[in-house]
């Protein structure tokens, strides 16, 4: 069906191609029947009913073997989970051998992975393991990332971090350790296959794995100390903010190069999450949440602040003494003020005895994030990147709403701060939109005549 | 690595690790010190889980006023409770955080906090009681039963009693070995 469209679409953008001259009359036939030739060999509804077929199939088997599984012996049940653990191996590498279905053997890999977790929880249960059962979940995260470490398979990878997100959401959450330090540990090697195969699907995988296992540790932060979270999540906007800085070095590397565009917008996904954080009042008051001691003392985090502000100074400055007066874009250099600025309010934070400072340094991170978001639609304007513009304007509008919230919920009364609030949205949302798409109208034009 | 060999070692290494599991909770049964424990009612408010039946001991809630060891425990910290032989039930002896050397005769079983407090409500009694307590989680309080009987043993007849035989390794870790009615073995643990 993809190959009937695309022939289609074809068919229609040819005769302008053809006209253009970027490419000869006479292959236009040629082209077209390559084509037509592809997209007839599939035969999508003999394709539909196998599959219904096999999950029909499928079903069945699993309804009678649960409906049977208590007169199983044990020895039965053994035999028939290592035997379906086996089989599924056995038909990836079949398949993969083959070398002609190389979607399939995936696929038959991860249903493999699959069928080790239900292997796990189906043994602990005819055995009676009733352990520390995140234990059980990252048992199964570890035989995914051996199965694609050996099998270079992306998807186990994939299915790996995300086991390995559900391992530290239930510590997390199940057992009050907010800040689960091993996560890391499990990541680590994830990102090493990731950077050795380039594999970009499982890049998203675990970068997104790291923003969650960053704000589920910002949820569960009970009380730390005068910081309050907001030690937590200066430290954490620290952390993102070196990590977009490090892109710039890796991404001269031939290997990692092509895997820095989308390091670099999640690290200013997180860096801006944070950074938003930052711009509540609340955060910056002690506040306790649960009664879950700080796995670390306050000043143990403000070393670590600032040791991760420092180490990211560094490095932009570097990158700056790097590059030749042509390499520097305009905005480099409000980046770094703005950087320097950031870093201020900070110090300010972690440093200043005084509550009412404190305060003063909530606006100075509003103003602040302002800035930055202004930057950022800048910055994303010169290098031509709309998925920066775009996220931009997104926490802009954000941090206009939630402003407007605090500031207006408790001044205004319920009916005129809800129609006032209606009119602020629709206007001011139409006329971001409209200026969003200005820019990207604008981005997209300069690109093709850089093309042309 | 070629693919074969590759396959080989994910599918040898993975069925390891399943066969680990069957082989500790079976040398946990083997090694063990057999315990016999006293189980309490479940909540009557519980809902019934089935072919899945939730156990609850006398060992369950420790009064660490009442028993020697340590007495400031909080949620989620590691409980070793030193029991002796009773008749026809064991009981505690002591309450640690740490592993306590256990004398001839006793067994340590390992435990972790749910939950902490200084009131509880007594069913027995049918009163509240103020003193301090932890509710401890041993890793037996779920069992497996055919499908359909384990109403029988979350709700025993009048006059029936439910009792485990537990083993305790040397690691204070526990296994059931057995499930007795009138102290008689009703479902008993092998490794087939």
């Amino acid at each position: 069906m993809k190959d009937a469209g695309f022939l289609k679409r074809l068919e229609r953008e040819l005769p302008r191609w053809v006209e253009q001259g970027w490419v000869a009359p006479a292959n236009r036939r040629a082209i077209l029947d390559d084509v037509a030739a592809r997209a007839s060999q599939v035969n999508y509804l003999t394709l539909a009913l196998s599959l219904l077929g096999v999950v029909l199939l499928g079903a069945g088997v699993i309804t009678f073997f649960a409906a049977n599984w208590g007169v199983i012996p044990k020895i039965g049940k053994l035999a028939l989970l290592f035997g379906v653990l086996w089989a599924a191996y056995a038909a990836a590498g079949y398949v993969l051998g083959r070398g002609d279905s190389p979607h399939l053997g995936q696929a038959l890999v991860l249903l493999a992975v699959l069928l080790f977790g239900a292997n796990i929880m189906l043994i602990a249960q005819a055995y009676h393991i009733d352990a520390h059962y995140p234990d059980g979940v990252l048992t199964w995260a570890l035989g995914a990332l051996l199965a694609a470490w050996l099998l270079a398979s992306q998807p186990a990878l994939a299915a790996a971090i995300a086991l390995g997100v559900l391992w530290t959401g239930m510590e997390s959450f199940g057992f009050e350790r907010p800040l689960h330090w091993p996560f890391l540990a499990l990541l680590a090697p994830c990102l090493w296959l990731v950077a050795r195969h380039r594999w970009h699907w499982a890049l998203r995988a675990a970068l997104a794995g790291l923003l969650l296992w960053s704000l589920l540790a910002l949820s569960g932060a009970g009380a730390w100390g005068r910081h309050g979270p907001a030690g937590l999540a200066q430290a954490f906007f620290a952390g993102y903010l070196l990590l977009f800085v490090l892109t710039l070095p890796l991404e001269r590397r031939e290997n990692l190069a092509g895997l820095m565009p989308a390091v670099r917008r999640f690290a200013v996904l997180g860096a801006l999450a944070f950074f938003y954080l930052l711009t509540f009042p609340r955060i910056h008051q002690p506040w306790r949440g649960f009664d879950a001691p700080a796995q670390l003392p306050a000043p143990v985090w403000a070393a670590l602040t600032v040791a991760l502000l420092a180490a990211a100074a560094l490095l932009a400055a570097r990158e700056w003494r790097r590059r030749s007066d042509a390499q520097r874009p305009p905005h480099f250099a409000w980046g770094l003020a703005l950087l320097a600025l950031v870093a201020l309010l900070v110090l300010v934070n972690l440093l200043a005895p005084d509550a009412r400072l404190r305060d003063l340094t909530s606006i100075g991170f509003n103003l602040a994030f302002f800035a930055a978001v202004v930057w950022l639609i800048w910055a994303g304007y010169s290098r031509g990147d709309r998925g920066l513009v775009n996220l931009a304007f997104g926490f802009f509008a954000l941090a206009l709403a939630s402003r407007y919230l605090d500031t207006f919920w408790t001044l205004l009364g319920r009916s005129y701060f809800f129609m006032v609030g209606g009119l602020i949205l629709i206007g001011g949302g139409y006329f971001l939109e409209r200026q969003r798409r200005r820019l990207t109208r604008a981005m997209s034009q300069r690109a093709q005549g850089g093309a042309a | 690595m070629k693919l074969r060999a590759a396959l080989l070692m994910v599918a040898a290494v993975q069925s390891a690790v399943l066969v680990a599991m069957v082989g500790m909770k079976q040398w946990t049964l083997n090694t063990g010190t057999p315990v016999v424990l006293e189980t309490q009612p479940i909540d009557p408010r519980s809902l019934f889980s089935g072919d899945y039946v939730r156990l609850n001991y006398a060992i369950s809630r420790i009064r660490p006023g009442e028993v020697a060891g340590d007495d400031a425990f909080r949620r989620h910290d590691s409980v070793y409770l030193v029991l002796q032989p009773g008749a026809p039930y064991w009981t505690p002896v002591s309450v640690h955080r740490e592993r306590p050397a256990a004398a001839p005769g006793q067994a340590v079983i390992r435990g972790e906090v749910q939950h902490a407090g200084d009131r509880f409500w007594d069913p027995a009694a049918r009163r509240e009681v103020q003193a301090g307590f932890i509710q401890v989680r041993y890793g037996i309080e779920n069992y497996f039963v055919p499908e359909g009987e384990g109403r029988a043993l979350e709700r025993p007849r009048p006059g029936e009693t439910v009792s485990l035989r537990v083993a305790v390794d040397r690691f204070g870790r526990a296994g059931i070995q057995a499930v007795l009615v009138n102290g008689e073995p009703r479902y008993r643990e092998k490794l087939w």
